[in-house]
């Protein structure tokens, strides 16, 4: 996108924007180590540095890093869906009161939210295929419809608890070294990699954002692909939830709030094009990487402790990285833009 | 050119005029002039350079070549808000007006001056609205809002808008295409009262009658070229419709070989009220160019898109091979073995954000990659191989499909549906916007294509293309096919045929 065409190809690919993004992402981690590791009085090493840090990071962005997976397909056909943190609730919703009211075990209980999530993407799908709605305004409807329906069940009060410790180890515990619910973020990163990259349905997904008229006269089946995306967010955001729910081992009405925002701006900073079309799973992770080690990272630094301001750093840091992100690859577009219209003399 | 008494200085001249699009040359040197107080009517088939010349006139192009003299002064570098303040307005066959607003608001943002903090004058901008409109004889009120009014109403607003801004020159672009024979009737008297102030008119139409009821002179124009003015009491229909086509079909196109076949497709009495597609019955055979020739609007490309799946027919039967089908979507076609090659290709024929093989491929998806694996090596090789049969000129198969000429794209879009292995083949405008060499090139792949068996239809506004290469030429207006010609049919029978000649004297 930055290069030139007459570059060698080599330097293409390395000057393209997944590369940038991961060379940002090092510097960056670069930088909180150096200045947000320190040792302490016992000798003890403390701050960024520490493993257990790290894993920290890790578990606390595997959710938004699922959303943001979700979210990879859709934006790429040109839609949106605000509504999967509300779904997110939901289905911890769903879930603990299946397991717990319900009795159900704790596999049943996960399989029956994972299709609670799929019907709730399906609703998405069916108004924005069938009715020809818009998906913001769509989506929109749900985030309001998912988060409200969560907060009916619960009363607004109930919160469920005492998950089995086999469940918990989802979201507490490592498993090969890492913790557990980064094997399954990992799992579907490569999933929806291949769903993206690998198949002829990711492909339908770029020629629908591109040009939704152009994939109609080519005779691919545009509504099927568009439900499939929605569908797939929902199923996605189900995972998240027991994720969510096996971090903090309660499941609550709020779960998931505005982790939609996070998970948008981490697919766009991914370098997919809210236009539709242009975009990669890489870039997505990539994103999301940057934005957790950011929020995280900051959390750590002596003067932002000191100032007691991590998220509103952070906040304010990811919103300027989002901004400049944007501008650096809008810059070619509106260079040509200007030649195109240079006035004729 | 003109003779009798001297004239006064015409009020428009236009002087070997030119303008090229890439390779194409839409205005090749025309001369034009307009007098004060006459009707012009501009005639000639479609791509003859009508729209490019109005475009010119109304500043919205500017001339490669040639001098545009308005009241005696030659402009250089007229633009669209130069030209209204010389007096020239364009009224469109489709009203641009602000559909909420009011009649008299849309005559006010157009005629008042503008500025951010001028205050309105509610009172006086209603009352000058009302002048206007009784002055071309519109019985409306001011306060109407213009998606309330009928398109010939609307229209009655527009000329009051050129007669406001103290127009001398309007342009009307096929004003009554969309008109009843009463509305087209009162439009008429207004035109004529224009005329009589003074104004010059000039006046584009495809119908002749028209031209005939109130045109003083008549200019018609040909492959962009003007080939030449006349008074209207001078010349006849049959000497119009001459000048319109007169030229030898040239000896470029390759012959055809068809001798007969099975028919592959067949349409008995299809109907579709939603594209205005009428009882149309048809019957392609397999080996055969069937050319459908027709004004722009005359239903040719709603019919592809009947059997496209794209506006599914609503009554009436549509065989392929003598098995009944109804495709609903365009995939349901693709898999019929129908292949539809769009006439808008940087819209719906190819994409242009995507390479050349990714373009390829993409109807044959099912196929090319049954499991829903892409498999990229067999995609580039299908894609090469493609690029060579069909010369397309292009960096490789990773180049995008916006790096492409038109006729690159059009090869890249004809590739696509040629890759489905189809029965039927639908092109619409094949050659639209496709220079010379491409254009011909284009003309010998479908040749072969027929030759090897598959029945094609090849809509087509080009009559040259029309006459030079079908087998059988339909011919369509007003939704319905009208007539249905041999092959060897002279540009005379077919341009009579799309203009009505024959069955609609007297009728409006």
């Amino acid at each position: 996108m930055i290069a030139a065409k007459n570059q060698p190809s080599w330097l293409r690919s390395l000057l393209c924007y997944e590369t940038l993004l991961l060379a940002v992402l090092v510097i960056e981690w670069l930088i909180f180590y150096h200045y947000g590791t320190s040792t302490n009085r016992r000798g003890h090493l403390v701050g960024f540095g520490t493993l257990d840090r790290q894993f920290d990071i890790l578990r606390h962005s595997c959710e938004i890093g699922l959303l943001a997976l979700a979210l990879t397909p859709v934006i790429l056909t040109a839609g949106i869906d605000l509504s999967v943190g509300s779904l997110l609730g939901l289905c911890a919703i769903v879930f603990g009161k299946l397991w717990h009211d319900g009795g159900l075990s704790i596999p049943v209980a996960a399989a029956l939210t994972l299709v609670v999530g799929a019907m709730g993407g399906g609703l998405n799908a069916g108004l924005i295929t069938a009715l020809r709605l818009p998906p913001l305004i769509v989506t929109l409807g749900t985030y309001s419809l998912f988060r409200g329906l969560a907060e009916a069940i619960t009363q607004g009060a109930v919160t469920y608890t005492d998950f089995p410790s086999g469940f918990l180890f989802l979201g507490q515990e490592r498993w090969n070294g890492l913790p557990m619910q980064a094997w399954l973020f990992l799992l579907m990163t490569v999933l929806v990699w291949i769903l993206v990259h690998r198949t002829t349905w990711g492909r339908s997904f770029r020629v629908i954002g591109f040009s939704p008229e152009g994939a109609r006269y080519a005779g691919l089946p545009v509504e099927r692909r568009v439900s499939i995306v929605y569908i797939l967010a929902g199923i996605i955001a189900a995972l998240a939830a027991l994720i969510y729910t096996a971090r903090l081992g309660q499941a609550k009405a709020d779960a998931g709030t505005g982790y939609e925002l996070f998970a948008i701006t981490a697919v766009v900073l991914g370098g997919t094009s809210i236009f539709g079309g242009r975009g990669s799973v890489t870039g997505t992770l990539l994103g999301v990487a940057a934005i957790a080690v950011l929020k995280n990272g900051l959390a750590c630094l002596p003067v932002v402790i000191r100032l007691n301001a991590a998220e509103e750093i952070s906040g304010l840091l990811t919103g300027a990285l989002l901004l400049v992100a944007l501008t650096g690859n809008a810059i070619p577009t509106f260079l040509k833009y200007l030649r195109a219209h240079r006035p004729a003399r | 050119m003109l003779s009798g008494p001297p004239t006064p200085p015409p009020l428009l001249t236009l002087r070997r005029a030119a303008k090229n699009f890439g390779g194409v040359r839409a205005l090749r040197g025309v001369d034009f002039d307009l007098q004060a107080g006459e009707v012009h009517a501009l005639l000639g088939e479609n791509g003859a350079g009508k729209s490019t010349l109005i475009k010119i006139i109304t500043g919205a192009h500017q001339p490669d070549a040639g001098e545009i003299i308005v009241a005696g002064r030659s402009l250089t570098g007229l633009t669209p808000s130069l030209a209204q303040q010389l007096g020239i307005a364009c009224i469109y066959q489709q009203p641009a007006l602000f559909p909420d607003l009011t009649v008299a608001e849309n005559i006010g943002l157009r005629l008042e001056p503008a500025g951010s903090m001028r205050r309105i004058n509610w009172s006086l901008r209603r009352q000058r609205a009302q002048e206007l409109l009784t002055r071309v004889g519109a019985d409306l009120s001011p306060e109407a809002e213009v998606r309330t009014l009928s398109m010939p109403e609307q229209q009655l607003v527009e000329i009051a808008c050129a007669v406001g801004a103290g127009a001398r020159i309007v342009v009307m672009d096929e004003p009554t295409a969309s008109l009843t024979s009463r509305e087209q009737d009162r439009l008429f008297t207004v035109v004529r009262e224009l005329r009589s102030s003074g104004v010059g008119i000039i006046y584009i139409s495809h119908r002749l009658d028209e031209i005939f009821a109130l045109a003083d002179r008549v200019t018609v124009l040909r492959d962009g070229e003007s080939v030449g003015t006349h008074a209207v009491r001078a010349i006849t229909h049959a000497g119009l419709i001459k000048l319109m086509v007169g030229r030898e079909v040239d000896q470029l196109y390759p012959p055809t070989e068809f001798t007969g076949g099975e028919i592959v497709l067949e349409l008995r009495d299809v109907d579709c009220a939603a594209s205005g597609v009428n009882h149309v019955n048809l019957a392609v055979r397999a080996g055969e160019i069937f050319g459908l020739a027709g004004l722009v609007g005359a239903g040719r490309t709603e019919l592809a898109r009947v059997l496209f799946g794209l506006t599914p027919a609503d009554r009436g039967e549509i065989l392929i091979q003598g098995r009944p089908i109804a495709p609903r979507s365009p995939a349901a076609a693709v898999a019929l073995g129908l292949a539809y090659v769009p006439e808008d290709r940087r819209r719906h024929g190819v994409v242009l954000e995507l390479p050349i093989d990714q373009n390829i491929t993409m109807a044959i998806h099912p196929r090319l990659f049954p499991n829903a694996w892409l498999k990229l090596g067999a995609e580039q090789k299908l894609a090469l191989d493609f690029i060579r049969d069909l010369a397309v000129k292009c960096a490789g198969p990773q180049a995008l499909g916006g790096s492409l000429s038109g006729g690159n794209q059009q090869k890249v879009s004809l590739a696509r549906w040629l890759a489905t292995q189809p029965k039927i083949l639908i092109l619409d405008e094949p050659t639209q916007g496709v220079d010379v060499g491409a254009k011909s090139e284009i003309h010998r792949i479908i040749r072969q294509l027929a030759k090897a068996g598959l029945a094609v239809i090849m809509i087509s506004s080009d009559l040259p293309e029309i006459l030079g290469m079908s087998d059988r030429i339909g011919v369509m207006r007003g939704g319905k096919l009208t007539a249905i010609l041999p092959g060897q049919s002279d540009a005379h029978a077919v341009m009579a045929a799309a203009l009505g000649q024959e069955s609609e004297k007297g009728a409006a």
